[in-house]
């Protein structure tokens, strides 16, 4: 029986498969390590996401351009996000509370537009998607190659992003700023570091990469938007970033760490494995809290975590 | 910090009036008709579970405009939500409370109880009071037919089922798929997943598409946002689906097979009818069952759409010998146990 199920075929399918998982995870959790190493705990990314999955869509259902529906999901994902910058930064809101009610509004909005845009149908509305993309020569590769390099271009593109968004805060003097705000922002402060503005700046960016992913869920992975088409992910990325103790390239292993654990355990139901599917189900989950607790014990929080800044307090 | 405060409250509640249903009332004219009140725990355009019911009682309404005076409420999905919806449209005066889905059951009898006068209607489920009835599908017959044509279709004997959770019908759709397609080949594997909910799209459109790589060629989903994912995996891999509640052939000309489309129609009237003679309070236990089947027409199956060939003149006369079977009730479901928990 098991060596029926564990085929060659078998783990390329599901390998591949968790690439495709784990991207709408990694995306917004790269976001999130901006945000978070300036010390702004942004709870919101699942209502950003959906708002990035319906301006993603309907910008790509009007105009037809793809292209143009990624770009209105990071205008508006950073748009909403520039609510929590506003209530987390300038009026110094509790950061949980003001995330826990932006992601409420943010998926309310999301369905409210888009019951607004499209009205009710008898068939969703739909586009066409981003199609899969094969790199020539490397897609040929027996097993790699159908794993690796024959995804949709913004999977790629995703991957692309760990090493940007590795090099922007490691190597040049506006990541530098980002982690001295989260840091330790009246030393920052007293640099001349513009605290309130680094900290607008890491949320926005935050904003843009939630709303990016948020379009790739409409018209990439999917080609329709529905009230729960982020499902849960906004919140495994937050947990990912801490998982990863706010390092991209930790990131992306959180990502597919959480991506293969939900893709084997749907293969491994169909198979009809003797396990009570609830079970199969938690899977992910489980793995997830026990990466985190794991993890979490040598995470190196910013030492201004959720704090907000004021001149005025010593 | 009071500026504050009272800004976080502004949020709060603007959220809150964006996520609580937003209804709609759909008559002006209320003298003399009964009052409904509809509950659906989604949306009334998810192609679906909700739509189907919100479609079947706006055709009642329309054959029968001067009798009911109907609200609609959409999206009252938590149970915790559940309860204070039913006490208020109660209070309210209203004739007929519909709650349509398995999560109103606990609910609704404890309201029911407390409201003698009231009508009340569920939707799935198993416990009554003596003012309550319920109408259900009996999902094992339409997934019956979709094993059947899944059976006759595939061309290499692995078929798949995706559903939301194995609760009440979901759990004989999937049993009755299992026992159509054993009936016409008893060595045919047959794949099963259950993505947990009935909305992760996502989940579902990667089961679908690990079934296909295995060499599943024909998949029946048996849900509402998960079938929507479902039918793009097919698409991508061009192999066949087949759809539930609605007639999803549009989504996808070249790879809908076929589908189970649910009429709740066909038990509204009885059920109204039961409700204005005052026969409600007298009914017998299994009379409170309004069961939508093959048999009153209340579940069909779409008409079959086979561009790639796969089904010979032969296969289509067995699918409808199957169908007529099904709907003189020849076939025995006794088999299929209920779920234990």
């Amino acid at each position: 029986m098991l060596s029926n199920i564990f085929t060659v075929s078998f783990f390329v399918s599901l390998l591949a498969s968790t690439i495709r998982l784990a991207t709408p995870i990694l995306l917004p959790a790269l976001g999130q390590i901006y945000t978070q190493r300036a010390g702004i705990l942004n709870l919101s990314v699942e209502g950003t996401m959906t708002i990035g999955a319906v301006a993603g869509f309907a910008a790509t259902y009007y105009s037809g351009s793809l292209w143009l529906g990624i770009l209105m999901g990071m205008a508006f994902g950073m748009l909403y996000s520039l609510l929590m910058a506003v209530l987390s930064v300038t009026l110094r809101a509790n950061q949980v509370i003001a995330g826990t009610a932006l992601n409420i509004l943010g998926i309310g909005l999301a369905v409210f537009f888009y019951r607004v845009i499209f009205g009710i149908q008898s068939l969703p509305p739909q586009v066409e998607p981003f199609q899969m993309l094969k790199i020539p020569f490397l897609s040929e590769i027996p097993v790699i190659g159908v794993i690796l390099f024959q995804h949709n271009i913004i999977v790629y593109l995703s991957f692309v992003m760990v090493v940007i968004t590795w090099f922007i805060l490691e190597k040049t003097t506006f990541g530098l700023k980002i982690k001295a705000v989260g840091e330790n922002p009246k030393a920052a402060d007293s640099k001349g570091v513009n605290v309130s503005k680094y900290r607008y700046f890491a949320v926005l960016i935050g904003g843009i990469y939630a709303g990016a992913a948020g379009a790739f869920m409409s018209i990439a992975y999917l080609n329709i938007f529905t009230e729960s088409i982020i499902g849960g992910r906004g919140f495994i990325a937050v947990a990912v970033v801490i998982f990863a103790r706010f390092l991209p390239i930790r990131a992306m292993w959180g990502a597919l760490l959480f991506g293969v654990a939900s893709a084997l355990q749907l293969r491994l139901q169909a198979l009809g494995i003797d396990v009570a599917n609830q079970l199969m189900l938690m899977l992910p989950y489980a793995l997830t809290i026990i990466a985190l607790v794991l993890a979490s014990k040598k995470a190196d929080f910013p030492s201004a975590y959720a704090i907000p800044y004021s001149r005025k307090e010593r | 910090m009071k500026k504050k405060l009272l800004l976080m409250f502004l949020i709060m509640i603007t959220a809150l009036s964006f996520t609580v249903a937003c209804s709609n009332s759909d008559s002006s004219d209320t003298s003399n008709k009964l009052k409904v009140a509809l509950i659906l725990p989604g949306k009334k355009d998810d192609l679906s579970f909700n739509q189907s019911m919100y479609e079947g009682m706006m055709a009642y309404v329309k054959a029968n405009p001067d009798k009911i005076d109907l609200k609609v409420t959409e999206n009252v999905y938590e149970v915790s939500d559940i309860e204070p919806a039913l006490l208020d449209f109660a209070d309210q005066g209203y004739d007929v409370i519909i709650g349509h889905g398995f999560q109103f059951m606990e609910p609704l009898i404890k309201v029911a109880a407390q409201y003698p006068d009231t009508a009340f209607v569920l939707g799935t489920g198993y416990k009554f009071e003596s003012n309550s009835v319920i109408y259900d599908v009996s999902l094992d017959r339409g997934g019956y037919q979709m094993g059947v044509i899944a059976a006759l279709a595939t061309q290499t004997d692995k078929i798949g089922v995706i559903g939301g959770a194995d609760v009440s019908e979901i759990y004989r759709g999937h049993e009755g798929f299992k026992l159509g397609a054993k009936s016409i080949n008893p060595n045919i594997q047959v794949q099963e997943v259950y993505t947990g909910d009935w909305n992760d799209t996502a989940g579902a459109k990667e089961a679908a598409i690990g079934m296909y790589d295995s060499g599943v060629d024909v998949i029946w989903h048996s849900g509402d946002g998960i079938g929507l994912g479902v039918i793009q995996a097919a698409k991508e891999k061009d192999k066949y689906v087949l759809g539930n509640v609605a007639d999803q052939h549009d989504l996808a000309p070249n790879n809908v097979l076929s589908g189970v489309v649910y009429q709740w129609q066909a038990v509204l009237e009885g059920i109204f009818a039961d409700i204005e003679s005052g026969k409600i309070n007298d009914l017998t236990d299994n009379e409170r069952f309004y069961w939508i089947t093959a048999e009153n027409g209340g579940e069909v199956y779409s008409k079959i759409n086979d561009p790639k060939g796969w089904l010979t003149s032969d296969d289509l006369t067995k699918v409808e010998s199957s169908w007529s079977d099904l709907k003189s009730g020849k076939i025995d479901f006794s088999v299929i146990k209920e779920p234990t928990n």
